[in-house]
């Protein structure tokens, strides 16, 4: 089971919990519909665009609604606190949420006391809370982009805004030396995926995979394009591959999505979401060695 | 060390890193007068934004000897409830750089811009001034703030810092100075 926690930029929204569906290019959970939109909402479709293709159980979204004051977020951490152990899962992956460090420790002491520890993901403000609490090592992946893992090599930085100027300053050429920094200041969780130009695929600090084709740089205008990746990761783990091949097939499948669907900066993220089963199609095969369903 | 030292110990460590996890993340608000951080705390409380007194390390003290402790992550929440109510000197981080990122990179593509400043990003259409797209961050305000700006122009869309609660929402708003600034000069 893939159990997904993170934040619906709907006021309103109360804290809900389920499987999720697709309908019309929304999310369905507890009979409120979810606009697939930059964050949360595009990770879970993603997530769900593997799952319904690999004719896998559907994701678990975790979500509450909530647009900056922090007050859904803690919905989000105290019922996944209180409810890990009894929920779980194969795959938990946090990601939108009011950075909260104590809740953050909070879940990994919860997530200790399970005979059978999920793989742990974070992105986004949740892999910034890992970080800033010096547990990022108790997770099993994080997907960070350039200004992120700046931030991760920053030993004193707990958050991206407030990172030394130098590191932020490097070229996409000095990524490798950021991710030795990363792991050498314990920022790293045990794999990464470095989104960017070339996506990077690192296990235990070593540099295992360079992904760069398709280049599709207009993917980096448009808001979700992570969202997407990170989504896909969770997935797949989910679907019992090893997390470095889960990577690298969803960091190949976003940029396929890209090209399939000649994106231009004015795009939204449901038009990549919308391309994810035919990218699949073409090229799960080839990709993962796994040819029959 | 014998048993019961060891045992001893070992409550001390964990208050220890209890203290050191309390620190992590943590701003301070510098005023120039003891009233002013007074009033400051009664405004942040009355906003239910947690925040407490204290004496501002030697090198953040500008002026009085109180300071606020607050939750660096709620900058812009915190300047917003304290504007043209209180006067500060600045929010300073506790740990790490002092200074917010101020470093800002545009790329063209064809009819759009895109401007990046620290891990946010926002597109404009270079003609019509339409924001196009926002991306990057990961605070809870982000995507809400998408919905708000995406499809209006540069001069119709809300301020990220007057919407938002973030430190996310503060590079947003670096972002979004820098577009108006360039479609502003890019139409005389």
């Amino acid at each position: 089971m893939l159990v997904i926690c993170g934040i619906i930029p709907i006021p309103d929204l109360p804290l809900i919990c389920g499987p999720v569906k697709a309908e019309a290019g929304s999310l369905i959970l507890e009979g409120h519909k979810i606009p697939c939109s930059q964050g949360t909402a595009a990770m879970v479709s993603a997530a769900l665009a593997v799952s319904t293709y690999l004719d896998n159980e559907p994701p678990i979204a975790l979500l509450a609604g909530d647009i900056g004051s922090g007050a859904g977020s803690r919905l989000i951490y105290n019922y996944i606190i209180e409810h890990v152990a009894t929920l779980k899962p194969r795959v938990l992956a946090m990601h939108y949420c009011m950075p909260d460090l104590k809740l953050t420790v909070n879940l990994c002491e919860a997530v200790k006391t399970m005979p059978e520890k999920p793989i742990m993901l974070a992105d986004a403000a949740s892999m910034y809370a890992a970080k800033a609490a010096d547990i990022a090592p108790q997770f099993d992946m994080f997907t960070p982009d350039l200004s992120e893992i700046a931030f991760l090599a920053d030993p004193e930085a707990i958050h991206p805004a407030y990172i030394n100027k130098h590191l932020f300053e490097s070229d996409c050429s000095k990524i490798p030396l950021l991710i030795e920094q990363a792991y050498r200041h314990k920022g790293a969780a045990k794999n990464l995926l470095v989104k960017g130009a070339v996506d990077y695929i690192v296990a235990e600090g070593k540099i295992i995979d360079e992904i760069e084709a398709p280049d599709v740089p207009i993917l980096e205008c448009i808001g979700g394009t992570g969202d997407t990746i990170t989504g896909m990761v969770a997935a797949f783990a989910d679907a019992e591959l090893e997390l470095h091949q889960a990577a690298i097939i969803s960091a190949k499948a976003n940029r396929a999505a890209g090209e399939y669907a000649q994106v231009t900066p004015a795009n939204s993220v449901s038009v990549l979401i919308n391309a994810l089963p035919q990218v699949f199609k073409d090229n799960l095969c080839a990709w993962s060695g796994v040819c029959s369903l | 060390m014998s048993f019961f030292n060891r045992l001893k110990s070992q409550p001390k460590a964990n208050k220890t890193n209890q203290k050191a996890l309390n620190s992590r993340g943590r701003g301070l608000i510098i005023f120039q007068v003891v009233e002013e951080a007074i009033m400051a705390e009664k405004q942040l409380k009355q906003a239910n934004i947690g925040c407490k007194l204290v004496a501002p390390p030697p090198q953040l003290r500008k002026g009085c000897d109180l300071a606020l402790e607050i939750d660096l992550i709620e900058q812009p929440a915190i300047e917003r409830t304290l504007k043209e109510k209180v006067y500060f000197v600045g929010i300073f981080p506790l740990q790490g750089s002092a200074e917010l990122l101020n470093h800002v990179k545009i790329n063209y593509y064809d009819k759009y811009t895109m401007v990046k400043a620290g891990n946010m990003k926002l597109v404009f259409n270079s003609e019509s001034g339409v924001i196009v797209n926002t991306s990057g961050g990961g605070c809870p305000d982000i995507p809400y703030l998408n919905l708000q700006m995406v499809g209006k122009k540069l001069n119709e869309a809300p301020r990220p810092r007057e919407k938002g609660f973030t430190l996310c929402s503060l590079m947003l708003d670096r972002a979004f100075e820098e577009a108006c600034a360039l479609w502003e000069g890019g139409k005389k």
